[in-house]
């Protein structure tokens, strides 16, 4: 279970309806004027953030105030942010930076961004199936499950960047007693991954912080030092999918509706010729998280200029500490294909009786939804607010 | 039981795979497990591009009966698949060059729709062939 991140706020909601139109897995529900965002539909995609004029949908990590808990702290910081810097001295002032926030160590993870790409093609060349989905993004993990389950069994299962960086700093610091890691994030969908991320039953990171949050912060402290560190090329050429080192044998796709498309025809099949698939949700790649201030192209720009210098090697994990085969598992549904198909036809009686519109104005996502409300019993057919005006 | 019936028309490729698609929406709504579901998306997105590139339109009737066997009937008005026994060759086929240019036409459809269907049967003649094929659901 992966928790939604993404909470309603009351006060500057106007009921607009907007979320639950953009909502691309029907998680948002309007009741009694309030929005209900579902656990085990949301997959914390942001596009309901984004629809919201108001501000009255926002994703929220954690605060510096939980440093205080730690004995010692270590902040990871993932190679999209590194491209927010222009040159190599500013990165290195950005870390200090960070550092200065309350931190113990501030590392980077591009050498396992690096590694874990470099991984996931490997495993995709030598698997005897085609159309292996590559594992990093949480939404696309949770998407698959939501919305296109027949593809659970071709997420390969490899852990995400975050919690196998987190699980090598605790190793370096097991001597450590109440050890707190921080993982600076990019996107809403990476702040998810803070205690018990999608599909894992442990968890290595402790706290996820949005990087919009601690930004002004952090430019503060800019200029003040520098920390010392090399970058891995390999891992900021990793989140870009224009970037990226690919073969014939990858698709990479980025943005919503192209990664909705292609689950599609993998779905059906079609996509054979390729043995990898790396989608990013996000356009542009993870540079384009949401949570980032500043334009992906410039991030783009500003990576090559940075992966120009002293350069860190990909790092040599072993693939049992990459690992984690639980990463994807199927909703069951316990009912009897005779129970499903009375449920169904009972649901489709309903269906032709409402409009069809999928208006969203009865709060609930689809017309289908509705009816499987009313023969479920928590609705009836005059919360339909097209059918009442038709009455009248 | 539960019926439902889809036109899909002669040389149009543009709306190749919308049956199929409106198929999948159906059964997934009706909650049919997703490695029942897997099998029938690749089934009848061969079947339906069939009709569209080799016969001259047709139907699809999709049954679902009370004792959890989903069924896909296929009934195309065209020419008729003259060898049936090569037809279902691996690698074998009469697509033409226009079909083969949008990427069908790899000599493995039926091959395919048999290999990941529980049922399988198919009659042609002159008038148009029909397949059927059937999925177990527990």
């Amino acid at each position: 279970m992966m928790k939604s991140v993404i909470t309603y706020t009351l006060d500057s909601c106007r009921k607009c309806l907007k979320c639950l139109k953009f909502c691309p897995t029907g998680a948002i529900t309007l009741d009694n004027g309030r929005v209900f965002i579902s656990d085990e539909k949301c997959i914390n995609c942001g596009k309901c953030v984004e629809a919201c004029h108001n501000q009255g949908i926002q994703a929220k990590g954690s605060t510096l105030i939980d440093i205080k808990n730690y004995d010692y702290t270590v902040c990871i910081v993932p190679s999209s942010l590194i491209g927010h810097c222009k040159t190599r001295q500013e990165v290195e002032e950005m870390f200090y930076a960070i550092k200065e926030l309350g931190f113990d160590e501030v590392v980077d993870m591009t050498d396992i961004e690096g590694q874990i790409h470099d991984e996931v093609r490997k495993y995709s060349l030598y698997s005897n199936n085609a159309c292996n989905i590559s594992s990093f993004c949480p939404v696309v993990n949770k998407l698959i499950q939501v919305k296109y389950p027949m593809l659970l069994q071709n997420i390969i299962p490899i852990n995400y960047p975050s919690e196998v960086a987190a699980k090598r700093i605790r190793k370096i610091h097991k001597d450590k007693e109440n050890l707190g890691i921080f993982n600076c994030c990019e996107c809403e969908s990476k702040l998810s991954l803070a205690k018990y991320p999608y599909g894992n039953t442990s968890y290595e990171v402790d706290h996820a912080l949005s990087i919009v949050d601690i930004f002004p912060l952090i430019r503060a402290n800019m200029g003040k030092g520098r920390l010392k560190l090399s970058l891995c090329k390999e891992g900021l050429q990793s989140c870009n999918p224009y970037m990226m080192l690919v073969d014939e044998n990858d698709l990479v796709a980025d943005g919503f509706e192209k990664i909705i498309n292609v689950l599609e025809h993998a779905e059906f099949g079609l996509l054979k010729d390729f043995k990898l698939l790396e989608l990013f949700p996000c356009f542009n790649g993870c540079i384009g998280g949401r949570l980032l201030w500043g334009s992906s192209y410039l991030i783009k720009s500003n990576f090559f200029a940075l992966i120009d210098g002293d350069e860190k090697r990909i790092s040599n994990i072993s693939f049992d500490e990459l690992y984690n085969d639980k990463i994807t598992k199927e909703v069951k549904d316990d009912r009897t294909i005779q129970e499903k198909l009375q449920f169904f036809a009972k649901v489709n009686a309903k269906l032709d009786k409402l409009p069809g519109y999928d208006c969203t104005a009865c709060g609930l996502p689809s017309c289908r939804v509705m009816a499987e409300e009313i023969v479920n019993g928590n609705k009836t057919l005059s919360d339909c607010k097209i059918l009442v005006r038709k009455e009248v | 039981m539960l019926s439902e019936k889809y036109e899909v028309a002669r040389d149009d490729y543009a709306n190749a795979g919308r049956v199929s698609s409106q198929v999948k929406q159906y059964l997934s709504s009706l909650g049919v497990s997703s490695d029942v579901l897997r099998r029938i998306a690749v089934a009848c997105y061969e079947a339906e591009i069939n009709m569209i590139i080799h016969a001259w339109g047709g139907a699809i009737n999709l049954n679902v009966t009370d004792d959890g066997v989903i069924q896909l009937i296929f009934k195309d008005v065209g020419p008729g698949i003259t060898d049936l026994e090569k037809a279902l060759t691996p690698g074998w086929s009469t697509a033409s060059e226009e079909a083969r240019s949008f990427g069908f036409g790899a000599g493995m459809g039926l091959v395919n729709i048999k290999r990941v269907s529980d049922e399988f049967d198919i009659v042609s003649s002159e008038e148009g062939t029909t397949l059927t094929i059937g999925f177990k659901v527990s």
